[in-house]
């Protein structure tokens, strides 16, 4: 395999380790702006469905939403922002491709915690509330525990995607792991190309495997994974 | 579940936000400058050499499948038309490997041809000298039965492009004048750092060096946003791209001739030139006379950005320069 072995000897070159174009500074780049943009999602489509699930209203705006996400792929919200971004002075690669990252990971986080919160076993509820509990404890003790399972998973699925199309932001001139597979597409280099793939599909798996972990301690013993109810996401 | 009763709300939300996305866009659209060069004859004015030439072949114009080629062609047909050759159209046949057969084998008798890029089709090793390269592509082309008439100045090759106000404030018009002014971006494809025509040229041929490279794209879109918001001061674009006129960029020479010659040339078929003379040769000969790069990025923005009609386009350069 005369291929591969190039793939395995650009990951063994020195030069592939160091310097701006380097795979550590490609990796941090996907990985800032990959944790930013879900943060960022997850802070704002948090708070109103955690609240929308306990009132148990506006349904039709998490499916919206979900719709929406799917509807709308993430280089055309690029290409839509990046004249915008460059008009308000905040350059070219950055700005767009966060949006566009975010837009990604907001609607499965949003969707599935209200869902989530919303088919809390109403009797535990009631059962809540008939103890004297009031209506925010009621989402802080009983509804955000038991939705935990899916929430989290939620939030493991938005920011293994985002990891995934980060790789866009190399087309509009910023950074990361999608630079090798841009700038090596451009020069037929192939080995670079699938060494590029291999980084993001590394990072993707290290991203699951990382919030896995961050699931089982999160979620309270005795919760098992209610992966089955996720809405599935929106397609890339 | 509950969300069913709901779900014709969501459609409705969902149209509305795709019907703004849509108004979004269009409105993006009808903002671009839609002011369109009136040049005042339509008609093209009749050259006198006249419609004396009737009998002998019909001489099948072609061009490649973009369209500053097909330009070019509906140029040479127009003017051919007007001094009585027969002609037939066949325009956007395709990439050089399916015109220049198509020359070779008979099926088009005239296509015009841009001399470097041409050459190296054929084995051949392009320079910067327009003329030497020009020489070279005929002597390749003669045993074929091809004929290379005179290359007009107009080039569609890489050109190293700045702002308006940056040229004037550091006072730039050729590329070695680039030189010294180490703080500058310079933008373009992202192969450019590995190709001999851009960076590596730029900084072995020229001496250049920059604060930054930013990859973008091959002359396109994001090249010319990243110029004209200043992510870049200096950006690789196509000579003869409509978007230098429309946007009032300043292409700078090549002074040290880095870029292999591209000027537009006829290529015609010898048993054409056999049939018709020196008369043919003059009247394509006298297109490429008047064919600059400037008025051929000048043309290709009245198409490509303008959306004009590439015939009148045509016309109104012929009834301007001949």
């Amino acid at each position: 395999m005369h291929f591969l072995g190039e793939v395995v000897s650009w990951f063994l070159s020195a030069d592939n380790w160091s310097g701006v174009n380097g795979i550590p500074n490609r990796v941090w780049e996907h990985v800032q702006i990959s944790v930013i943009a879900t943060v960022i999602a997850a802070a704002i489509a948090l708070p109103p469905a955690l609240w929308l699930g306990h009132k148990r209203r506006g349904g039709f705006l998490a499916v919206a939403v979900v719709n929406i996400g799917r509807a709308i792929p993430s280089f055309a919200i690029m290409a839509l922002f990046l004249p915008i971004s460059i008009r308000l002075g905040l350059g070219l690669g950055f700005w767009p491709t966060l949006l566009a990252l975010f837009a990604l990971a907001l609607p499965p986080i949003f969707t599935n915690t209200y869902t989530a919160v919303r088919d809390v076993d109403p009797s535990l509820v009631e059962a809540g509330r008939g103890m004297g509990l009031k209506e925010r404890e009621v989402l802080r003790d009983i509804e955000a525990p038991m939705a935990s399972p899916v929430i989290v998973a939620a939030l493991r699925v938005s920011a293994v995607q985002v990891v995934a199309t980060a790789p866009l932001a190399a087309l509009v001139a910023w950074g990361g792991l999608g630079r090798y597979i841009v700038d090596g597409f451009a020069v037929r280099d192939n080995v670079r190309v699938l060494a590029g793939g291999i980084l993001v599909a590394l990072l993707s798996i290290g991203t699951e495997l990382l919030l896995g972990a961050l699931e089982r301690r999160i979620v309270p013993h005795g919760l098992s994974r209610a992966a089955g109810e996720l809405v599935p996401p929106p397609h890339g | 579940m509950r969300t069913n009763r709901n779900g014709f709300l969501g459609a409705i939300l969902v149209v509305v936000f795709a019907l703004l996305l849509t108004a979004c866009g269009s409105g993006e659209e009808t903002g671009t400058d839609n002011t369109t060069a009136t040049t005042a004859g339509s008609e093209t004015t009749e050259t006198t050499a006249a419609n004396t030439v009737t009998d002998g072949p019909t001489i099948t114009i072609g061009s490649a499948n973009f369209s500053e080629n097909a330009l070019v062609a509906e140029i040479y047909a127009q003017v051919l038309e007007s001094a009585g050759y027969p002609v037939d159209r066949n325009l956007n046949v395709g990439n050089r490997e399916i015109y220049a057969a198509a020359l070779e084998d008979g099926g088009l008798d005239l296509v015009p041809e841009y001399v470097g890029s041409a050459l190296s089709y054929l084995g051949g090793t392009p320079t910067s000298d327009s003329a030497a390269t020009a020489k070279a592509l005929s002597d390749a082309w003669a045993d074929a039965g091809i004929t290379v008439l005179d290359p007009a100045p107009a080039q569609d090759k890489n050109g190293i492009v700045v702002r308006q106000d940056t040229a004037d404030e550091l006072g730039l018009s050729k590329v070695s004048d680039l030189e010294g002014h180490n703080d500058l971006t310079f933008g373009g494809p992202p192969e450019c750092p590995e190709r001999e025509f851009c960076m590596i040229g730029l900084q072995d041929v020229y001496g250049l060096s920059f604060a930054a490279f930013m990859p973008l794209d091959v002359g396109g879109a994001l090249t010319v946003a990243a110029l004209e918001g200043d992510e870049i001061q200096v950006a690789l674009l196509f000579t003869s791209d409509g978007v230098i006129s429309a946007k009032g960029f300043v292409l700078l020479e090549d002074d040290k001739g880095l870029q292999p010659a591209e000027n537009l040339t006829p290529v015609i078929r010898q048993e054409i030139v056999d049939a018709y003379g020196d008369s043919l040769v003059d009247t394509l000969n006298a297109v490429s006379a008047e064919l600059t790069t400037a008025e051929l990025s000048d043309m290709n923005r009245r198409i490509g950005i303008d959306g004009e009609d590439p015939e009148q386009v045509a016309a109104d350069w012929i009834a301007a320069n001949l």
